[in-house]
């Protein structure tokens, strides 16, 4: 079976990241096409096309753009700032894309830019991406040269310096701003009030990446691939225990049963173990159990069993793994990457990771459940960013849907699977993200 | 007029009967009466098993007090003069007992059980000042002792703090 | 009412105009949104701590009230009628709560902490937390005078806020990251400012605590004074906290056109000068060897002497701390008494000024500030430093040069009375704010001028007064004291006025009489007994001394004020000027002010220096050790481009020489100071010629 593919057209024959690759198969077509339209004609292609934020929030991009004033409502320069802070464990999409297709991506920058009159772009990518980033700088060198294609328009990348919380969007923007990465609050939107306080578009990679193909054939065209609310294609990064870990260019409405199981995708769990749960878009998403596999992979279908696509991250876990054990590394994960401005995600998660640790030590009772929960429905709802709340929401699903595994480790009960619950290929543990290596990752 | 005769001779009559009395005074004070296990005498101040003190200054019992006879003075303990537990002490502890009424309410006001109400009532002076009494006064034993009755005589239950120091 | 929006709060409908906030709306329908980390001074809302939850028809989560203005038909719901609301910010109560320590009986903020009223309102009554709460160092010096206790931190960021977009000074910031935040400076250096001590009142916990309030008192021990701060001519408006007839504290007490409720640090942490150990407390004579007590009977005897021996000679030297009433009285016994007129006034205000009176926080609004001062406006007065910052923020234009043509929105401020006065005039200014020297040398000025008429005598001064220790430090006031036979001191500290007087007799400081001063903006406000002096007030021994000259003065502030009022402020009495002051309206513009000489700026080699008194400097200042850090004596300020000339970064030790005299400072970057100069406090090494070299 063989699936459409948009952004990552053309990878399978060629080395798209040289210009004259990517060139030769058609780039920077759409760039000249979108050139001879006008930026609303540009916004308009893109609700006919019906494309939805990739970044997980699934915002219809053209609508984004059509909240952008006009120069005459507000004189401030205007700026687009693509999210490329790709930090959700189990999503690797972004890093494919700019790895692999850089001009396709810069293609849909300027696009872009032309389309929300922007002249300056931002590319906020994240620190530990530094093969993708060189990739891209050097993409951005042969564009150099080609002031042709380049325009007026300038790209500046900026390496992000490790937290999570920068791939939310305000809090990205005062990162760039040079202030200490944390969300601020809404309204005003980043599209009247962004960077720098004037009017800004921010977007994630994948949503970029698609704008060229959409300029090329058309909205409507695009529009007719996928399913309702979920159109086009998606890249879709499965992992965990799966044969084929990877990212895969699919048309969503494919079953997350297939997605795992067909042997040009996931390919099945190695040695033939039952798929106990899965995550089905990166780590802050409502779990599903090994039987509610008979989900189609998009957005409203996901939504029907309480769960989203998020950023398209696939988590296997096979049979072994112990559900306190990944409870922890979620909890710890969002504890570590909270930013510390507003108080329940702050304190919540902590005392969250303090209960789980607990619970794994068979130390806890039914009341430190029924605790867990609360803190869980405590923290959700009240946040200031969707960190506290997806983290939340996350945990409090592990216990409802493998609440007898959860009671078993009480009252003494211990981890039944003791150190033999394999998370270390699935979900790094928390050291992993502290960054005594930093001084490695910054290029002197 | 007719009445005087009678009425004295009536008011004799009582008091010839009260002469085969029994007499009801007691000898005070040779004799003590027991006080009940609950009475509220004269405060004490508290130490913990260590030697520090209990009161950590915070001013509480003046608050709490009705008839402001407590006066409170913190400090901050230093390495090398530890009172209290913690960051603060009471550097200067003084209740008037002179307008002290026994309430009871800074016991209740007290968080770290550090004062209590004990059971002597033997605190007059022939000098007001002395009724001031200050923290060395109260962190002592009290000189003269009280006879307490028999506790099990009596539905009381045992304080938090003689049970727990 | 298109100004105007209704909306319904708990079901009452309030009308408010348009763009107000959400906290402020339920406000003024008598109903409370609780808070933590909003406060409107610090600029925008953050929405961080999420205390002020709030449920909004239409909207599917609980909203932030804080960050919120009200809209046209919008239904809120608080925790008085919203259960989600109420469980909202129950929840975040018990967050707060889940690594807050319970050690209110310790805490200084025990019993005026907004963390433990709101918790008895909104929070849960008891704890489902069983694990160790964080914990960390504490308390960790901040500065000599602030105190921080990371435990006790809610992180609310206002402390932050207030150093980011308030004091400008950032050097307080947040440090690491998620639970583990904490408030620090860059590299524990101490956290030095001028405004420092506002964290401490802004803080709704115990984490940020004043050193010299630490376990002092609390709430219920305590009394508060309203008064007016007498240490610079802005006149911010003070609580004086005081328990046992001590001063313990000082707060603010927010007067929005003055101060805003903010105070500098010497206005907050220098009420130690009332207990210094050289205090003067009796009157002194000067004996064989040194100061010697006198009994009161007798330095009455003495002052009358040496004031008859003077007559009309008698010279007073004013220092501008003075009340009103105080320098009134000593000129109705001078000028009435002894025809003595000759005085050495700290100030000569211009009326013509007072054409452009305005108040302080007209400041803000402005479009255009000219500054033309010597000194920085921040070591002048303060808070108008605060007032010009915000400005600045809200996108006014600072000039610093004289303008070539007429700016009629502009806002000037200068430390040169008589340039300002011709300056407002000739380029129509808005409004003009002259920055005295002195904290109410215009109250005196004022004072001298109501006490009495006539021509100061030609001759000699045989006798000179010295009032206050700022005259007595005063080199032209010690030159002219040197000439005169004898010298009567009046003052707070020994040390003043060794060498220099015959006679001292005690004085009050600001915070221990009644009375009134007039601020840079002409406003007369009261000050207020705080506590009690350890000396008869000064009015009291004037009136004594002034019946021997049969002259009637007063002992009562009040009708001193009664009498002056009558004669130069309108008849306005103390009921009027009330605990907020009001701004007395601005005069009818005058005639032409002549312009004045321009003076000639020397040019030699090296850079210029110019001399000025820092902020923290003098007499009161030099009494609180709490304080020493701040002082900026052995500093010297250059500008960014000479340092960078030399190589100087901020911090660094230079050498600074002329003429074969060598100092070493540490030089302090300022971005205000005009190119190729240096500032150096006037307390600094006195053998340094007007043009210098600095090497590093």
């Amino acid at each position: 079976m063989s699936h459409k593919q948009v952004v990552m057209a053309g990878t399978d024959t060629r080395d798209l990241t040289k210009l004259a690759e990517y060139e030769a198969v058609g780039g920077y077509a759409s760039l000249a096409k979108a050139r001879t339209l006008g930026p609303e004609q540009i916004t308009n292609e893109l609700m006919a096309s019906e494309l939805r934020g990739r970044g997980g929030a699934f915002f219809p991009t053209g609508r984004k753009w059509s909240f952008v004033p006009s120069p005459e409502q507000n004189p401030n320069p205007h700026y687009l700032v693509i999210n490329a802070d790709e930090s959700e464990p189990g999503s690797f999409k972004d890093n494919e894309i700019i790895s692999r297709v850089p001009h396709r991506f810069i293609e849909g920058c300027l696009i872009t830019a032309h389309a929300v009159l922007a002249k300056h772009v931002y590319v906020y990518i994240r620190g530990e991406y530094l093969g993708p980033y060189e990739i891209l700088v050097a993409a951005l060198e042969e564009l150099k040269q080609r002031p042709d294609l380049r325009g007026d328009v300038t790209i500046v990348v900026h390496r992000g310096a490790g937290a999570y919380i920068c791939g939310e969007e305000t809090a990205l923007l005062d990162s760039l701003e040079g202030k200490r990465g944390q969300p601020r609050t809404k309204p005003p939107f980043p599209a009247i009030a962004g960077l720098y306080a004037s009017p800004t578009v921010v977007n994630n990679v994948e949503t970029i990446a698609t704008v060229p193909a959409i300029v090329e054939m058309g909205g409507a065209e695009y529009a007719k691939l996928g399913v309702p609310n979920s159109r086009g294609t998606r890249l879709i990064s499965v992992s965990g225990h799966v044969e084929r870990g990877g990212n895969y260019e699919v048309e969503p409405g494919i079953s997350l049963k297939d997605l795992i199981f067909a042997p040009e995708l996931g390919g099945g769990v190695p040695g033939g173990r039952a798929v106990k749960a899965v995550i089905p878009g990166g780590s802050s998403t409502v779990i599903l159990t090994g039987d509610e596999l008979d989900v189609g992979y998009d957005f409203d279908s996901l939504l029907a069993k309480n769960t989203a696509m998020g950023s398209a991250g696939v988590i296997v876990l096979d049979e072994r793994v112990c559900m306190v054990q990944l409870g922890i590394r979620v909890s710890e994960f969002y504890e570590h990457e909270s930013c510390g401005k507003c108080t329940p995600c702050r304190e919540g998660t902590r005392w969250m990771t303090q209960i789980l640790r607990k619970l794994e030590a068979g130390e806890a009772t039914e009341r430190e459940l029924d605790l867990l929960l609360s803190v869980c429905d405590r923290i959700n709802g009240k946040c200031l960013c969707p960190l506290g709340d997806t983290a939340a929401m996350a945990i409090a699903s592990y216990v409802a849907k493998f609440r007898d595994e959860f009671v078993a480790h009480l009252d003494g009960g211990a981890c039944p699977c003791g150190d033999h619950s394999p998370l270390d290929g699935v979900l790094a543990p928390v050291a992993q993200h502290i960054h005594d290596h930093a001084s490695e990752l910054v290029p002197a | 007029m007719a009445q005087v005769v009678p009425n004295t001779l009536k008011g004799f009559g009582v008091t010839l009967k009260q002469v085969f009395k029994k007499p009801l005074t007691q000898q005070y004070p040779e004799y003590k009466h027991p006080v009940y296990p609950r009475f509220r005498g004269r405060h004490r101040l508290h130490v913990h098993a260590n030697g520090l003190e209990k009161c950590v200054g915070c001013s509480l019992c003046a608050a709490a007090c009705p008839s402001d006879c407590i006066r409170v003075v913190a400090a901050e303990n230093t390495p090398e003069n530890r009172v209290s537990a913690g960051e603060r002490y009471a550097r200067i502890y003084e209740i008037n007992l002179s307008r002290c009424i026994f309430c009871g309410y800074c016991e209740l006001a007290c968080p770290f059980d550090a004062i209590t109400l004990g059971n002597d009532f033997e605190i007059s002076e022939y000098n007001r000042d002395d009724l001031i009494y200050d923290k060395e006064m109260l962190l002592k034993e009290p000189v003269k002792k009280v006879p307490v009755a028999d506790r099990s005589l009596y539905d009381t239950p045992i304080p938090y703090y003689r049970s727990h120091s | 009412m298109t100004d105007h929006v209704t909306l319904t709060i708990d079901e009452r409908t309030v009308t408010v105009p348009k763009g107000t906030g959400l906290v402020e709306t339920a406000q003024a329908a008598g109903i409370e949104i609780p808070v933590f980390c909003y406060e409107p001074r610090l600029g925008p809302p953050v929405g961080a701590c999420r205390m002020c939850l709030v449920e909004i028809e239409g909207m599917p989560k609980l909203q932030a009230g804080c960050t919120l203005t009200a809209q046209e038909g919008m239904v809120v719901r608080t925790a008085r009628t919203s259960p989600l609301a109420s469980e909202g910010q129950n929840s975040t109560l018990e967050f707060i709560l889940v690594n807050h320590p319970l050690d209110c009986p310790v805490c200084d903020k025990g019993g005026e902490c907004p963390l433990q009223d709101l918790t008895f309102r909104y929070g849960p009554g008891n704890t489902r937390m069983t694990f160790d709460k964080r914990t960390q160092e504490k308390p960790i010096p901040l500065s000599p005078t602030i105190a921080l206790d990371r435990e006790r931190c809610i992180l609310c960021y206002r402390c932050t806020r207030f150093s980011e977009s308030v004091s400008e000074d950032n050097d307080l910031v947040p440090l690491n990251r998620g639970a583990n935040t904490v408030i620090g400076t860059f590299e524990d250096q101490p956290y030095r400012s001028r405004f420092s001590g506002n964290v401490v009142e802004l803080c709704p916990v115990g984490a940020l605590t004043s050193t010299q309030y630490r376990f002092e008192a609390r709430p219920w021990d305590i009394q508060e004074s309203p008064s007016v701060c007498g240490l610079c001519p802005v006149g911010c408006n003070i609580s004086a906290t005081t328990r046992e007839g001590k001063v313990k504290r000082i707060q603010s007490r927010n007067h929005p056109q003055i101060d805003e409720g903010w105070l500098c640090d010497k206005g907050r942490f220098t009420y130690g000068h009332l207990t210094a150990a050289d205090r003067i407390k009796t009157p002194l004579l000067k004996g064989e060897a040194g100061f010697e007590p006198l009994e009161w009977d007798d330095a009455l005897d003495q002052a009358e002497t040496l004031l008859r021996a003077g007559g009309d000679t008698v010279v007073t030297a004013f220092s501008g701390t003075e009340s009103t009433e105080q320098a009134y009285a000593l000129g109705r016994l001078l000028r009435a008494g002894l025809g003595a007129n000759g005085a050495v006034l700290p100030e000569e205000i211009p009326t013509a000024l007072d054409a452009y009176r305005a108040p302080l926080s007209s400041i803000r609004d402005a479009t255009t500030i000219v500054i033309l001062t010597r000194d920085l406006v921040a070591d002048r007065a303060p808070i108008v430093d605060l007032w010009v910052k915000a400005a600045r923020r809200n996108g006014a234009t600072i000039l610093t040069e004289i303008p070539e043509e007429k700016l009629e929105d502009a806002v000037l401020i200068s430390d040169n009375a008589a340039h300002a006065a011709w300056l407002a005039q000739d380029i129509d200014a808005k409004s003009a704010f002259y920055l005295p020297r002195t904290p109410n040398g215009r109250g005196v000025a004022d004072a001298w001028s109501a006490a009495g008429d006539g021509e100061a005598s030609n001759e000699e001064p045989r006798v000179v007064i010295v009032s206050g220790d700022d005259a007595a430090a005063d080199p032209a006031v010690r030159a002219l004291a040197a000439g005169a036979d004898f010298v009567i001191g009046i003052g707070l500290f020994q040390e003043s006025f060794e060498g220099l007087a015959d006679l001292v007799l005690p004085a009050t400081s600001y915070l221990e009489r009644d009375g009134t001063t007039v601020n840079l903006e002409g406003r007369v406000q009261r000050q207020r007994r705080a506590v009690i002096a350890p000396c008869p007030d000064e009015l009291a021994w004037i009136s004594k001394l002034a019946e021997r000259f049969e002259v009637e003065v007063s002992p009562h502030a009040s009708l001193a004020f009664e009498e002056i009022s009558g004669r130069i402020y309108g008849g306005v009495s103390f009921a009027e000027i009330g605990e907020q002051a009001p701004l007395p309206p601005a005069a009818e513009k005058g005639a032409p002010v002549p312009a004045p000489k321009p003076v000639q700026v020397p040019v030699a080699d090296g850079l210029r220096v110019i001399r000025y008194r820092p902020l923290f400097s003098g007499p009161v200042v030099d009494r609180v050790p709490e304080v020493e850090f701040q002082k900026a004596d052995h500093e010297v300020g250059m500008n960014p481009a000479d340092a960078r000339e030399r190589g100087v970064i901020d911090g660094d030790m230079v050498t600074v020489n002329s003429r074969g005299n060598f100092h070493r400072f540490k030089a302090r970057i300022v971005r205000d100071l005009p190119a190729g100069t240096v500032r150096l406090s006037t307390y600094a090494e006195g053998d340094l010629t007007e043009f210098v070299a600095v090497r590093k």
